[in-house]
């Protein structure tokens, strides 16, 4: 048995449209789901009861399902309890800004945490107004701390995303899928496929040990 | 260091603080600066640091504060600069009662306006590392005196001159060795103002060879007539730079006075034993 790897560049434009397809959601989702993992890692630790619980039990819950059910869930189940018709895109930004968002949330809880308690003695000791606290000292800390983490949470949703086929999204998965039926080279096809993730993701992995480096050496004290 | 004593006590701006160098305590001479009054003060119910801790500090005094690891002074410094809930007891600051007891919810009652002129420094590194030194310096004067940029600046790059860190300005708190750490750590306790300084230990986080730097500062400032409580384990720096020294241990002031007597010749067996250990290392 040989293979053809070359029949496949014939089929460049339409990966190229799929791999579009997959960045643009993966960027998408990542603006949209790291802004609520923000704001969901303040409710965790809100003095406020009912928000800690409904922002712990968001989170939990998709950290703990299937992001293929979550999915299938918005796409198939919601349009009935609604009553209308919801589009792969919106099924697809919704549930992967949920699963950003939760993920994220995480993320960006550690670095709160990660705030040297002394600092804030100084910061009281320096009489700073609580709200300056924390426009000026833990905020800051807490988004360079998180950069590098949020960017592998981008990587594993950018992998994540593949899923979105399942509902018919013309993304790089999809695409790939679809050409390896019509011409029944699923070996030659699904192995370019799967080195196009490889060649946008593993810079991005690298990126994070740097970028995680660089981060300590600036925030150490 | 010996050379920068003598000026010390020769210094002329020590002329209105001499009568209180040379009295035995602070309560005969003057107003009191600070003025301690039956502080109590637990962590929780087993955990009683400060057992009724009374103590008077007079305008130009240089406390020093020595005792055993666990007999409170980080705690008293840290009540003091309002860090620390109480549970009775009163800290007057220049005739102003400051911090006091409170049954209600809140437990302690801290007067922020007179707590602002007390400054304090601590053990552990508290710079603020995603900002420069000189942002370090000028971050407080802005917020919370809303002092204009340029000037903010201008006074850090005169102290931060002063301190001979002027080429650190831009450079950020990773940049800088423990000792400069803890200088630039004064001078930003110093851009406001303060009437009165507190030092926690603040070289017992140092490299030995750098220890030198950061008590010289805290010597120029004292003959400049700043008032400061100093807690220290240094016991040569301690004998150099008090006008009195306060022994404290089991969350009480067990004995005080000049430091002649206090380490010549104390009174109390627990400050001896105390002593005799320190000098036998
Ligand atoms: N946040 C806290 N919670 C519980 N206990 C505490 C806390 N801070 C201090 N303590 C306890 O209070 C006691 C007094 O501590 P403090 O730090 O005031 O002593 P110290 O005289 O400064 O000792 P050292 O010379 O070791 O610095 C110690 O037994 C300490 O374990
Ligand atoms: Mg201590």
């Amino acid at each position: 048995m040989t293979y053809d790897f070359a029949v496949v560049l014939g089929y460049w434009e339409a990966l190229l449209q799929g791999l579009e397809v997959t960045v643009e959601l993966t960027l998408l989702c990542a603006a949209l789901g790291s802004a609520l993992g923000f704001v969901t890692s303040l409710a965790r630790v809100s003095p406020v009861r009912f928000l800690r619980w409904i922002s712990t039990l968001y989170v939990e819950f998709f950290r703990g399902t299937p992001v293929l059910i979550q999915l299938f869930w918005f796409f198939f189940c919601l349009p009935i309890i609604l009553g209308s018709d919801i589009s792969n895109f919106i099924a697809a930004t919704v549930t992967l800004t949920l699963y950003t968002g939760a993920i994220t949330s995480e993320t960006f809880r550690a670095s709160l945490k990660s705030i040297r308690p002394e600092e804030i003695d100084a910061c009281i000791a320096l009489g700073l107004p609580r709200l300056t606290q924390i426009t000026n000292i833990v905020l800051p800390q807490a988004l360079l701390r998180a950069i590098p983490t949020l960017l592998s949470n981008f990587v594993s949703l950018f992998k994540e995303s593949a899923l979105v086929s399942a509902v018919g999204m013309a993304d790089l998965m999809f695409v790939g899928q679809n050409i390896s039926s019509n011409i029944a080279k699923p070996v030659e096809v699904l192995t370019v496929v799967a080195v196009i993730y490889f060649v946008v993701a593993f810079p991005l992995t690298r990126a994070v040990t740097v970028i995680e480096r660089k981060m300590l050496a600036k925030l150490a004290i | 260091m010996n050379k920068s004593m003598s000026n010390l006590s020769s210094a002329k701006s020590f002329s209105a603080t001499d009568s209180t160098n040379k009295s035995p305590t602070a309560s005969t001479s003057g107003q009191a600066l600070v003025k301690v009054s039956n502080l109590h003060k637990s962590y929780s119910p087993t955990i009683q640091v400060l057992k009724g801790l009374d103590l008077t500090m007079a305008a130009g005094e240089r406390l020093v504060v020595i005792g055993p690891s666990g007999g409170g002074k980080s705690t008293l410094l840290r009540v003091m600069m309002g860090l620390e809930q109480i549970d009775s007891g009163s800290i007057t600051f220049a005739g102003q009662p400051y911090i006091t007891a409170n049954d209600g919810k809140a437990k302690t009652k801290i007067n922020l306006a007179v707590r602002q002129q007390i400054g304090m420094v601590f053990q552990h590194y508290t710079l603020f590392p995603h900002l420069t030194i000189l942002q370090n310096l000028t971050l407080a004067p802005r917020k919370v005196r809303g002092e204009s940029k340029a000037s903010a600046e201008a006074r850090g790059m005169a102290l931060l001159t002063r301190f001979g860190l002027a080429a650190k300005a831009g450079a950020y708190p990773n940049q800088l060795s423990g000792g400069q750490k803890q200088r630039v750590a004064i001078a930003r306790a110093l851009m406001l103002d303060p009437k009165l300084m507190l030092f926690d230990e603040v070289t017992s986080a140092l490299d030995p060879e750098l220890v030198a730097e950061v008590e010289q500062v805290i010597m120029s400032l004292a003959e400049q007539g700043m008032p400061m409580m100093i807690v220290t384990h240094d016991m040569w720096f301690a004998k150099n730079i008090a006008s009195r020294v306060v022994f404290c241990a089991g969350g009480v002031v067990v004995e005080e006075g000049p430091p002649d007597q206090i380490f010549n010749a104390p009174k109390h067996e627990r400050t001896r034993e105390f002593l005799d250990r320190v000098f036998h290392i």
